[in-house]
């Protein structure tokens, strides 16, 4: 059984020590890819020197596009299960074993690690929190389906996700849309509880200036794509 | 419509007409996206040419003033290109997109077998 950590990476010079040597130690049963979106820092330098596993693009492509090489990659060395770990260290590779177990026995094609089932860890910001709850009921709505941590970017899927995902996947701000997606071609979902860190350096995709914007373009893309037929 | 509006309406549509050509003539242009560009100069063309139908299509649709007729078929020619404009880019960023993904995959592959 082969199983991909797909890590996506946009200047995280200084976080991918640590997660490397944490998925060594408490993953190693998981091969892993690092995607450096072009990064503007030395996020390839560090890779090169420290001979990790990892892909460069050539132009920055977002993260929907760097985390979609990653399951082009798991789709084309024929990786049975994937799973993404954000690059800069907010998820713990000691809860893959859990997310792992959840998928094998209940028979799972997608599995969700969730800050808000056990509501322990870092919970985010009050306004961020809000505004996920919105997606969340706005998804429930369109899917008859309820998940709750609808953002987060700690998920694994099998076979079937990845060649689903290595097809298509949306460019920016992926995770809400991508949910739908799934249950729209009839994929299970489940969550499973985790806890997630605070981001330990470097800026999130999500600026805070833009959350208006990200509400705004991931509740369309969610009720586009809840009318959707194929 | 004045006589003076109606020669430099005549006068400038030819002018696009002739640029529009000679860039598609110097594939600086594709003949794809010229097409309603070179419609729209015709539009302006015939209409400065004849322009009783400027006063015919506000009367059909309800228009008092021709010229606002006018800025109408204009503005409607305009967001058919625009439009055919934003399609084209999607189309091109989805295909950069995968091409930078396949770049980045290949050169992966090249790298791991030169280091062998």
């Amino acid at each position: 059984m082969k199983k991909l950590i797909i890590i996506p990476a946009y200047n995280e010079e200084d976080n991918l020590k640590k997660l490397i040597n944490n998925i060594k130690k408490y993953a190693p049963s998981f091969d892993y890819i690092i995607v450096n979106d072009c990064s503007t820092d030395n996020t390839a330098e560090v890779c090169r020197v420290n001979n990790y596993n990892y892909i460069s693009l050539p132009i920055n492509l977002g993260i929907g596009g760097c985390v979609q090489t990653g399951y082009k990659y798991a789709y084309q060395n024929g990786y049975d299960y994937a799973v993404q770990v954000d690059g800069d260290g907010q998820h713990n590779p000691e809860y893959l074993k859990s997310l792992m177990d959840k998928i094998l026995e209940e028979n799972i094609d997608f599995v969700i690690g969730s800050r808000f089932i056990e509501k322990s860890g870092f919970q985010s910001t009050l306004s961020r929190r809000i505004g996920i709850t919105f997606l969340s009921k706005l998804i429930e709505f369109t899917t008859g389906t309820e998940v709750k941590d609808v953002t987060s970017g700690f998920r694994l899927g099998n076979r079937e996700i990845i060649k689903c995902f290595a097809k298509s996947y949306p460019r920016d701000y992926p995770e809400p849309e991508s949910i739908v997606t799934l249950k729209r071609k009839g994929f299970n979902i489940v969550e499973v509880p985790v806890e997630m860190l605070e981001r330990q350096s470097g800026t999130s995709s999500i600026k805070s200036m833009k959350t208006v914007y990200y509400m705004v373009k991931v509740s369309l893309a969610i009720l586009i794509d809840w009318i959707k037929t194929t | 419509m004045s006589l003076k509006l109606q020669i430099i309406l005549i006068i400038s549509s030819l002018l696009s007409i002739f640029l529009l050509v000679d860039m598609i003539r110097k594939e600086s242009l594709g003949l794809k996206y010229s097409l309603s560009w070179l419609t729209s100069a015709m539009m302006i063309l015939i209409l400065a040419l004849f322009p009783d139908l400027i006063d015919y299509t506000s009367l059909l649709l309800g228009i008092v003033n021709p010229m606002n007729a006018l800025f109408f078929i204009g503005n409607l020619f305009l967001l058919v290109i625009i439009l055919t404009l934003t399609i084209a880019v999607s189309r091109s960023s989805v295909r950069v997109k995968e091409l930078t993904q396949e770049v980045a995959l290949l050169r992966y592959q090249y790298e791991n077998e030169r280091a062998k």
